[in-house]
C-alpha cells in the first residue's frame, strides 16, 4: 500500500472542503484548496516519475472508476501547478463579498472537475467531468461580472465547446460500446472516424484553428486566476483526452494525423501573429495559448506519423516535447495571467498602452512577469526553447525517416514552426517593453503599487519553478518519454539526443549568466556619466510620441497584410472656424477567420432557423396539416413494408 | 586529434574575440577601393573600440537593469553562438554541445536582449531599430531553418561539428539542393549580419537603420561590447556557411587555410553586393526572404524527385 492513493483522497477531500469553506470563508477555503492541489499534484507527480500506478485501469463498461496512471500523473502534477498558486494569489484578486464567496466557491468546483477528467477511467464519469469543467467556469465568469458583453462572450463560448463537444461524447461512447478503453486499439474506418470524432470535440477545447474562436473572447473576460487555470490547465487537459484517443484507443489514419497536424501548424502560426499585433494584454496571452497548443498538436502529429513510421525513440522523443511544451505553457501562462490580475488591480487598465515602467513599481511581480514572458518568447535557455527544440528534433527526425514528400510536408512544418518562434519574441518583448519598461502610459500605472504577499509567492514560485523546469528538463524529458501510452520503451533520452548536438540547459544557463556577469563587470568599471534624457533629437521627449503597441508591431501588420487584413480610420475633429481640434487614429486587424469561415457559418445558421419557424405557423389548421401528413406518411409506411 | 581539437578551439576564440573586428573593417576597405576612394584602414574598428573602451557609458533617462544588462547579454549568446560552429570541419566541445538549432536560439536571444533594451530607454529611434529587426526576424528565422533543416536531413543529423565533418567527405557542393541551400543561405547571412541591401551598417539615419537602432542610446564600454557583438555576427555568418556547404577535409593546415580564403572571399563578395546595390525598401524584405524560401522548396523538391542520397 503506497501512500499515494492516501495523498490523491486527501487532496481532493480538501479541495471539497475547500470548495465548500470557501462560500463562507473565502479566505480560509481558498488556501484550503491551494493544499489541496498541491497533494493532488504531489500524487501525480510521483505516478508520473516511477510510482506503479494505482486505482483502477481503464475499463469500458459504464461503472464509475477512479485511477492514475503514468500520463494522468503528469497531466494532475500540471493541474497543480497552476492551481495551488491560482487559488492562493485568489484570496487578494477576488473582490470581498458574496460575488467573491461564489466565484472561489466554484474555484475549488473547477479544480475538482479538471482532476477528475485525468483521473476518470470510464467513459461515463470522463464525459460528466468534462461538461462541469466546461460549464463551471462559464457560470464563474457570469458570477464575477454580469455585463451583457459577459453574457455574449459566454454564449459564444459554450455554443463553440458545445457544438463542438458532441465529437468527444460521439468518440468516447463509441469506444466504450466496442471496448476499445482497456481493451484493443480500434482501427479501420471506425477507428478513423471516431479519430476524427475526437479531434473535434477535443480539439474545440483546447482551441485549435479552426475551432479556437471562444478562446480569445473568454479567456480575457475571465477573474485572472480563472483565466489562469483555464489558459494553463484546461486546454492542456482537453489535449490530454486528443493524447487518450489518439495514442491509446486507436489507429489513427494517416488523414487523422495530416489533419492535426495542420490544425496546429494553424493554431500555431495565426495565434503566434495575433498575439504579435494584440493591444492588450490579456488578449495577447489568450492568442499566445493558441499558439502554445498547436505548437504541442504539432508535437503530438510527429509523434503519431514516427510511430506509424515504427520509429518509437523518435515518437517517444515528440510526444515528450508536446508535454513538455504543454508544462512549461502551464507554468509561465498561469504566472502571467496572475501577474495580469495583479496589474490589473494595481494599475486600472490592462491596455498594453495605458501600462509601463511597471518594473520599478512592481519589482517582485514584475520581475516574475519577465520569466514568464520570456519563457514563452523561447529564448534559450528557458523552457519554452526547449520544448520548441525537442519539437523540431522531432519533426526533422520524420523528415529523415519517411518518404520523400512526407519530408517535404515536415520541412514545411519546420519553417512554420520557426516563423512562430519569431513572432512569440516579438509578442512578448512587446508584452514586457510595454508593461514593465520605460516611462508610465497612464495615471494608473504611475501610481501602481507592488502586489499583495499572497500574489507575490504566487507568481515568485511559478517563476522559479518555470525557471526549475527549463534546468531539468534533460532527466524530465526523458522521464515523459518512457510513459506514452502506447507503451514505448525507455530509451533513455535526455537533451544530448543521438543525432544532435545536444542541449545542454545547465551548462548553457551558466555560461550566458558568468560571461554576461563579467563583460557587465567589465563594462561597469568603465564609469557612467551623470543621467540624462534619452536621446529625442534634443528635444523634451513628448509622451503622445512615444511607441505604442500597434506601432511596434506596424511592419509586422503590413508584411502580413495578407493574414492580418489591416485597417485604419483617422477621424479629425474641426471645430466651428474650420480649425483642427483633435485627431484620432485608430487602426484595426481582423480575425481572419472569423469573417471567412464564423461570419457564413452563423448567417447560413440563422437563415436555416429563419426558414424553419415557418413551420410553426401558429394556425391550428397547419398543425391539424402536419398530424393528418404524418399518419399518412406511416400508414404508407406500413402499407410498403418499411416499418417491419 | 586531440592536438587538432585544440587548435580549433584556438582558432574559435582567435576568430570570434580578435579577428571578428577585422571583417566590417576589411569590408569597409575594399568597398571604398571599389568605389575609387581612399577609405579607411581595415584596421579602423580596432581603434574604434580602443576609443569607445576608455569613455565612461551613459546614463539615459528612464532605465532598469535591462539597459546595463542587454549588451553583455547580447555578446554573451553571440559569442556563445561562435563557439558551436566548427571551423575546419573540427568542433571542439567546450560544453555548449554544438547544436544547430541552439544557434538560431541564440542569435533570437541577442536580438530579444536588444529590443528589451530600446523598450527600456523608450528611445524612438532605438525602438525604430528594434521593432524592424524583430519583425523582420519571423521571416528570417524561417529561412535559416529551412536552410539548416535541408543540411541536417541531408546529413542525418543537427550537429554542427558532424554536419560539416558528413559534407567535407563529399565533393564540394555535389548535389543541386546543396548548391541551392547555399544561395538562400547566402540572403539569411547578408541579413544576420546587418549587411546591405537588408541593412546599412555604416548609417544612423532614421529611415535606413535597423541593427544600429538600438546602439543609439550606448556609449563607452557597452558601445564597443555591441559593436564588437556585430562584428561577431558577421564572423558567425560567415563561418557558419563556410561550415555548412563548403567545409574542407585533408590536413589541418589545410584546412585553416582554406577556411581563412573563404572568409576573404566572403569579405570580397560583401563588399562588391554592397557597392552593386543600394538599400532595400523596408517592406520589400519579406519577399527577398520568399525568394529564400522559395529556392529551399525547390531544393527540397529536387531531394524527393531524385531520392536522398
Amino acid at each position: 500500500m503506497s501512500a499515494v492513493p492516501a495523498l490523491a483522497w486527501a487532496g481532493a477531500a480538501a479541495l471539497l472542503a475547500g470548495a465548500i469553506a470557501a462560500a463562507l470563508r473565502p479566505r480560509a477555503g481558498l488556501a484550503l484548496q491551494a493544499v489541496g492541489a498541491a497533494l493532488l499534484g504531489a500524487a501525480g507527480a510521483a505516478v508520473a516519475l516511477g510510482a506503479p500506478a494505482v486505482g483502477a485501469g481503464f475499463r469500458s463498461d459504464l461503472s464509475p472508476a477512479l485511477g492514475i496512471d503514468g500520463l494522468g500523473g503528469v497531466f494532475l502534477a500540471l493541474i497543480a501547478a497552476v492551481a495551488a498558486p491560482a487559488c492562493a494569489a485568489a484570496a487578494d484578486l477576488l473582490p470581498a463579498g458574496r460575488r467573491g464567496a461564489a466565484v472561489a466557491a466554484l474555484t475549488g468546483a473547477f479544480v475538482l472537475a479538471l482532476a477528475a477528467v485525468v483521473a476518470a477511467r470510464d467513459a461515463l464519469t470522463l464525459l460528466a467531468a468534462w461538461e462541469l469543467m466546461t460549464l463551471v467556469p462559464a457560470i464563474a465568469i457570469l458570477v464575477a461580472r454580469s455585463d451583457a458583453a459577459a453574457r455574449r462572450t459566454i454564449f459564444v463560448y459554450l455554443a463553440i465547446t458545445h457544438i463542438a463537444g458532441v465529437g468527444a461524447w460521439v468518440a468516447l461512447l463509441a469506444l466504450a460500446e466496442v471496448g476499445a478503453l482497456g481493451g484493443a486499439p480500434l482501427d479501420g474506418a471506425a477507428g478513423f472516424a471516431v479519430a476524427l470524432a475526437a479531434l473535434v470535440g477535443f480539439g474545440a477545447k483546447a482551441g485549435l484553428v479552426p475551432l479556437h474562436a471562444w478562446l480569445p473572447r473568454a479567456h480575457p473576460i475571465a477573474p485572472a486566476h480563472l483565466s489562469a487555470l483555464m489558459s494553463g490547465a484546461m486546454v492542456a487537459v482537453a489535449l490530454y483526452g486528443l493524447i487518450r484517443v489518439l495514442f491509446q484507443w486507436t489507429e489513427p489514419a494517416p488523414v487523422a494525423v495530416a489533419a492535426l497536424a495542420l490544425a496546429g501548424l494553424a493554431s500555431a502560426l495565426g495565434g503566434a501573429l495575433q498575439a504579435a499585433v494584440a493591444r492588450e494584454l490579456k488578449t495577447l496571452l489568450a492568442f499566445s495559448t493558441i499558439e502554445n497548443v498547436g505548437v504541442a498538436a504539432v508535437a503530438l502529429a510527429a509523434a503519431l506519423a514516427l510511430r506509424a513510421a515504427g520509429d518509437d525513440g523518435a515518437a517517444a522523443l515528440a510526444l515528450a516535447a508536446a508535454l513538455l511544451a504543454l508544462l512549461g505553457h502551464a507554468l509561465a501562462k498561469g504566472l502571467l495571467f496572475l501577474c495580469s490580475g495583479a496589474i490589473a488591480a494595481s494599475a486600472g487598465t490592462l491596455a498594453l498602452d495605458g501600462l509601463g515602467g511597471l518594473a520599478r513599481r512592481l519589482p517582485w511581480t514584475g520581475g516574475a512577469f519577465a520569466v514568464g514572458a520570456l519563457t514563452l518568447a523561447a529564448v534559450p535557455p528557458l523552457a519554452g526553447f526547449v520544448a520548441e527544440w525537442a519539437t523540431l528534433q522531432a519533426l526533422l527526425r520524420a523528415a529523415g525517416s519517411g518518404s520523400p514528400w512526407l519530408g517535404l510536408a515536415v520541412s514545411a512544418a519546420v519553417v512554420t514552426l520557426a516563423a512562430t518562434a519569431g513572432l512569440a519574441l516579438l509578442a512578448f518583448v512587446k508584452a514586457i517593453g510595454l508593461t514593465l519598461l520605460g516611462e508610465p502610459r497612464s495615471a494608473g500605472a504611475a501610481t501602481a503599487r507592488e502586489a499583495p504577499a499572497a500574489i507575490r509567492a504566487a507568481v515568485g514560485g511559478l517563476a522559479v519553478a518555470a525557471v526549475a523546469l527549463a534546468l531539468a528538463s534533460g532527466p524530465l524529458i526523458g522521464a515523459l518519454a518512457s510513459l506514452g501510452p502506447s507503451g514505448a520503451p525507455d530509451v533513455g533520452l535526455g537533451l544530448g539526443l543521438p543525432d544532435s548536438g545536444g542541449l545542454p540547459v545547465p551548462a548553457l544557463a551558466l555560461w550566458l549568466v558568468a560571461a554576461t556577469a563579467v563583460l557587465a563587470w567589465l563594462a561597469a568599471r568603465g564609469g557612467r556619466a551623470a543621467p540624462a534624457p534619452a536621446w529625442a533629437c534634443g528635444q523634451p521627449a513628448d509622451p503622445r510620441l512615444a511607441w505604442t503597441a500597434g506601432g511596434f508591431a506596424k511592419l509586422l501588420t503590413l508584411t502580413a497584410a495578407v493574414a492580418l487584413r489591416p485597417r485604419r480610420e483617422l477621424l479629425v475633429e474641426t471645430g466651428r472656424d474650420g480649425t483642427v481640434v483633435g485627431v484620432e487614429h485608430r487602426s484595426t486587424e481582423a480575425r481572419l477567420l472569423d469573417g471567412a469561415l464564423y461570419a457564413p457559418v452563423l448567417g447560413a445558421a440563422l437563415a436555416a432557423a429563419g426558414r424553419a419557424r415557418r413551420l410553426q405557423s401558429g394556425s391550428l389548421r397547419a398543425y391539424l396539416g402536419y398530424l393528418l401528413a404524418l399518419v399518412a406518411a406511416l400508414l404508407a409506411a406500413v402499407r410498403i413494408g418499411a416499418l417491419g | 586529434m586531440s592536438a587538432t581539437i585544440a587548435a580549433a578551439a584556438v582558432v574559435q576564440l582567435a576568430g570570434a574575440v580578435a579577428l571578428a573586428p577585422l571583417i566590417p573593417g576589411a569590408v569597409r576597405a575594399v568597398e571604398r577601393r571599389l568605389q575609387g576612394l581612399r577609405g579607411p584602414s581595415p584596421l579602423q574598428p580596432y581603434r574604434e573600440l580602443r576609443r569607445l573602451w576608455r569613455r565612461s557609458g551613459v546614463a539615459p533617462v528612464p532605465r532598469t537593469a535591462v539597459y546595463a544588462v542587454a549588451p553583455p547579454l547580447a555578446a554573451a549568446a553571440t559569442l556563445a553562438a561562435a563557439l558551436l560552429v566548427p571551423v575546419g570541419a573540427v568542433a571542439p566541445d567546450w560544453g555548449l554541445g554544438g547544436d544547430a538549432l541552439l544557434l538560431v536560439g541564440l542569435l533570437a536571444l541577442g536580438r530579444a536582449a536588444l529590443a528589451l533594451a530600446a523598450w527600456d530607454t523608450g528611445s524612438g529611434f532605438a525602438l525604430m531599430g528594434a521593432a524592424r529587426d524583430l519583425a523582420f526576424a519571423p521571416y528570417l528565422e524561417a529561412l535559416l531553418l529551412a536552410v539548416v533543416a535541408i543540411a541536417a536531413v541531408g546529413a542525418g543529423t543537427t550537429d554542427l561539428g558532424e554536419i560539416a565533418a558528413a559534407t567535407a567527405e563529399r565533393p564540394l557542393l555535389s548535389a543541386p539542393e546543396q548548391w541551392l541551400a547555399a544561395l538562400a543561405f547566402a540572403l539569411v547571412a547578408v541579413a544576420e549580419s546587418g549587411r546591405r541591401p537588408y541593412d546599412n551598417p555604416d548609417t544612423h539615419l532614421e529611415l535606413t537603420m535597423i541593427h544600429e537602432g538600438p546602439l543609439l542610446e550606448y556609449a563607452g564600454r557597452e558601445l564597443a561590447l555591441l559593436q564588437w557583438t556585430a562584428a561577431v555576427r558577421q564572423w558567425v555568418a560567415i563561418v557558419l556557411g563556410v561550415a555548412l556547404f563548403a567545409p574542407v577535409g585533408g590536413p589541418w593546415a589545410g584546412r585553416v587555410a582554406a577556411l581563412a580564403g573563404l572568409v576573404a572571399v566572403a569579405v570580397v563578395a560583401l563588399a562588391v553586393s554592397e557597392t552593386a546595390q543600394a538599400k532595400m525598401r523596408l517592406l520589400r524584405v519579406p519577399r527577398w526572404v520568399g525568394a529564400g524560401v522559395a529556392v529551399c522548396a525547390v531544393a527540397v523538391v529536387l531531394r524527393a524527385i531524385g531520392g536522398a542520397p
